[in-house]
């Protein structure tokens, strides 16, 4: 139809240039390219009418699972460096310690590597999407393109802070770093502009709102404003932080076990220290992010929280308990050999707790994993008098698995705060006193969170997620705020009776930070396919439906093998990048590192001792250790 | 060799790779790569071996209103409408709900005359709407109707009649829809919903 009346409007105008000089030329030119002209429109119609394109052999919604699962690590990498990075300079301009400084700067140079290249992926991401999935591009574009504006202007604001903050970081020193500090905090400031505006669009995907009449702002903010928009903006700010400190972590690690000198293994131990500390510190409010998560997955769809948690989802959260078991495991056991190597004759005294600890995240970890339903014979489901086992089935219930999450957070922030006790004698006159009360709130917190759970399966499902769980993580959050002034105030007036030893770690706490990064990533792996799948077979839940070849959710051996490859993709992309970066130190090694040898030796003034990994002798104002 | 199984070897080749390196290769980097590949390889493996379900999409029902000869069919193709094309659980609830942002629907169908109805889905903005189930000034919903016979929900005629039949049936009211009106709006032809399971089906993938 459209054609035929192209041809018509072309016909009524031949006439008008009959008179021109030429006329001649025109017509010839016109006829000649008529064909073209009105087959273009024809493609032009079918281009509009593509809903879905494929990429041969390995398929489009593959690559775009691979393009997306790279852009979103490295984004989570690139928008968590920045939070630490600017705390940690901070902390050093505070207590004028420049190894914080310096520590700093390094960071924000893998930072600046990396940005770049998350780039790079977000744009062919965004170029595989449009071509890949046009019906569904068109309607999100229709829906959210006054956030698109603010997205680019929030990405120009970033870039151009970053470049400031980063090649200015020389030039702002002295009485110019409170403007170096500010501009770090635009830098977090815009980075989680950047995080939230995508969020919204992915979160409206799995909990759209219905959209009404309004100018096309008011009908973005209103898409924006769905459900689950706030509850995945807190768990990735927190889980990018995780991220960011663990891959640091990472890094410091294969640059510990790759150190030829005495100074380079002082200086990558205790970054490897503080990227643990970062990524522990973010690990333990986490849970509860995701336990906000869950519960507004379910309060908007219950049908979407059953095919999560009891679906055929369901053996994806023993995987992830694994995965976040593994996790707990490794930080707890790259703080225990901070104990044993780093404080000389620590090992002996802290045996016995060490080992309690190692116990109950055993027996935590093996609770937390107990599926609900077990995989059985006839014969052997009439053994066990159902597919419920009568003592194991029992574990399989959530009110045992928040217990346990809880109490594995808790056997996690005690370890740390072990590690910051080891090696010092408390000199305060109400030390003992205040150790008697945390002695007390721990016992107490302890029991209480077995208690809340043993009950919880005698009430009423709601009152058990609405209380007894909260109250659960209220205790424990309780006891991370109480705990953590206190001992800093008793760290602060602390007697150092042993010197802590940076460099002496074995080669394998390397490999557990190494271990901490790769469980990190699987897990952000895993639940974002949780995440996706529970859209099922909806591009936009419940109001765009996913007609394409690819509509149904792989089974979780196959997603698992796509979320290792991912993985190990990303990897051999950091360390590619890495390498990239810090090329240029080799050539500048000689001062710059005696510089970096020499101030990791150095802890003044008691500020933030559990950063720094120690705390300093009474009166001495520098410490060699 | 089904795709387990392929996935299964390629776990124990990449695991058995991972040793190799870590049994016979001496520089620390590819040692870290060694050990990085036995992790991932283990990881898949053991997600290998946990109940493989794939979620498989339910089929798309096609109704042929000419095939109605009922007001209960009519329903019927309603309340499925309901629950998908129309979007209307994303909003209401049907009976109490902490969650919904939009009136409870239970009953209403008894409440509003089908005229009214019919008014509300297309002209929603025809009448203030305010939340009076609280003490104090009522308040607007968090959400607002959006027009349901237009983009991007758009509905058509015999769709909006189907759902004002369905609701009238759910709030026990005798439906006053009529099989005919509905038929000559649309002049026959087909109707294509959604299903109404939202869930999708499940299959073992061994």
């Amino acid at each position: 139809m459209k054609s035929r009346g192209t041809v018509e409007n072309l016909q009524s105008w031949l006439p008008k240039v009959k008179h021109s000089s030429l006329s001649g030329w025109s017509v010839f030119w016109v006829l000649l390219l008529l064909p073209a002209f009105v087959w273009a429109q024809d493609a032009a119609t079918q281009a509009m009418s593509v809903e879905y394109r494929d990429i041969p052999w390995i398929g489009s919604r593959n690559l775009v699972w691979i393009v997306a699962q790279q852009h979103l690590l490295l984004a989570g990498f690139v928008l968590g460096v920045p939070i630490f990075a600017w705390i940690c300079e901070i902390v050093g301009w505070r207590s004028k310690e420049p190894r914080y400084d310096k520590l700093a700067k390094e960071f924000t140079k893998l930072l600046t590597s990396a940005y770049a290249t998350t780039a790079l992926f977000g744009g062919i991401l965004l170029f595989l999407l449009i071509g890949l999935y046009p019906k569904l591009m068109a309607y999100l574009s229709d829906v959210f393109f006054p956030s698109f504006i603010a997205y680019c202007i929030l990405f120009l604001l970033e870039t151009a802070t970053l470049y400031i903050y980063w090649y200015g970081w020389d030039a702002l020193q002295g009485n110019k770093k409170g403007l170096h500090i500010f501009l770090g905090f635009l830098l977090n400031l815009f980075a989680l502009g950047i995080m939230i505006v995508p969020n919204s669009w992915a979160t409206f995907q799995a909990s759209p709102v219905v959209l009404g009449d309004g100018t096309a702002i008011e009908r973005a903010w209103t898409a924006m404003q769905n459900p689950t928009w706030w509850p995945v903006n807190i768990h990735r700010l927190i889980a990018n932080v995780v991220l960011g400190g663990f891959i640091c972590g990472a890094y410091a690690g294969v640059r510990y076990l790759l150190a030829q000198t005495k100074e380079e293994k002082d200086h990558y131990d205790w970054m490897g220290y503080v990227g643990n500390f970062i990524g522990v510190f973010g690990m333990l409010p986490l849970p509860f992010a995701g336990y906000w998560l869950m519960r507004e997955v379910y309060q908007y769809n219950q049908q979407m929280g059953i095919t999560l948690m009891g679906g055929f989802l369901a053996w994806l959260f023993i995987l992830q308990a694994m995965l976040i078991g593994v996790l707990f495991l490794g930080a707890n056991y790259y703080f225990w050999m901070g104990i044993a190597y780093r404080i000389p004759g620590s090992a002996q005294s802290y045996k016995r707790p060490i080992l309690a600890m190692l116990v109950v995240l055993m027996v935590c970890l093996g609770v937390w994993m107990t599926p609900h339903s077990l995989v059985a014979s006839l014969a052997e489901a009439q053994l066990m008098g159902g597919t419920h086992h009568p003592l194991l089935g029992v574990f399989g219930v959530m009110s045992a698995k928040m217990t346990v999450s809880n109490l594995m957070i808790l056997v996690t922030f005690m370890s740390f705060i072990m590690y910051w006790r080891a090696g010092k004698q408390e000199t305060a006159a109400w030390a003992k006193v205040a150790k008697a009360v945390m002695g007390a709130l721990l016992a107490i917190g302890g029991i209480a969170v077995v208690v809340l759970g043993v009950w919880g399966y005698f009430v009423p499902a709601i009152i058990r997620i609405n209380y007894f769980s909260v109250a659960q993580v209220l205790i424990v959050l309780f006891i991370m705020v109480t705990f953590t002034p206190l001992t800093a105030l008793l760290m602060k007036s602390a007697k150092t009776t042993t010197e802590m030893v940076w460099g002496q770690m074995p080669i394998r706490a390397g490999y557990a930070l190494v271990l901490n990064a790769v469980m990190v990533i699987l897990l952000m792996s895993l639940m974002g396919y949780a995440r996706s799948s529970s859209r099922v077979h909806w591009h936009i839940y419940g109001v765009m439906r996913d007609t394409s070849e690819y509509a149904y959710s792989p089974a979780l051996g196959y997603a698992a093998a796509f979320m290792s490859l991912n993985t190990f993709l990303f990897c051999l992309l950091v360390s590619f990048i890495f390498w990239v970066a810090t090329m240029g130190d080799k050539v500048k090694k000689g001062p710059e590192q005696g510089q970096a040898a020499e101030d990791p030796t150095k802890i003044s003034g008691g500020v933030t001792p559990a950063m720094a990994g120690g705390a300093p002798r009474v009166g001495e104002e520098t410490l060699k250790i | 060799m089904s795709e387990v199984a392929l996935l299964q070897l390629i776990g124990l080749i990449v695991v058995g790779l991972g040793v190799f390196i870590l049994l016979f290769i001496k520089g620390k980097f590819l040692r870290v790569v060694g050990f990085v590949i036995i992790v991932l390889g283990g990881f898949s493996l053991i997600a290998l071996s946990v109940p493989q379900m794939a979620s498989l999409p339910p089929a798309i029902e096609t109704f042929d209103i000419t095939k109605v000869k009922t007001a209960d069919d009519l329903a019927s193709i309603g309340q499925k409408i309901f629950f998908s094309k129309g979007q209307c659980a994303l909003c209401h609830s049907i009976g109490p709900s902490e969650s919904s942002r939009c009136p409870d629907l239970n009953g209403i169908g008894a409440k509003l005359a089908p005229e009214f109805i019919y008014e509300s889905l297309t002209q929603p903005q025809a009448y203030i709407y305010l939340d009076f189930r609280h003490g104090g000034v009522p308040e607007e919903y968090p959400a607002r109707m959006p027009y349901i016979n237009k983009n991007p929900i758009a509905l058509s005629e015999q769709e909006i009649y189907s759902v004002i039949a369905f609701l009238q049936k759910m709030s026990g009211e005798p439906i006053s829809i009529k099989v005919e009106d509905v038929l000559r709006e649309s002049g026959g032809g087909e109707m294509k919903v959604a299903s109404v399971a939202v869930h999708g089906t499940s299959s073992t993938n061994d």
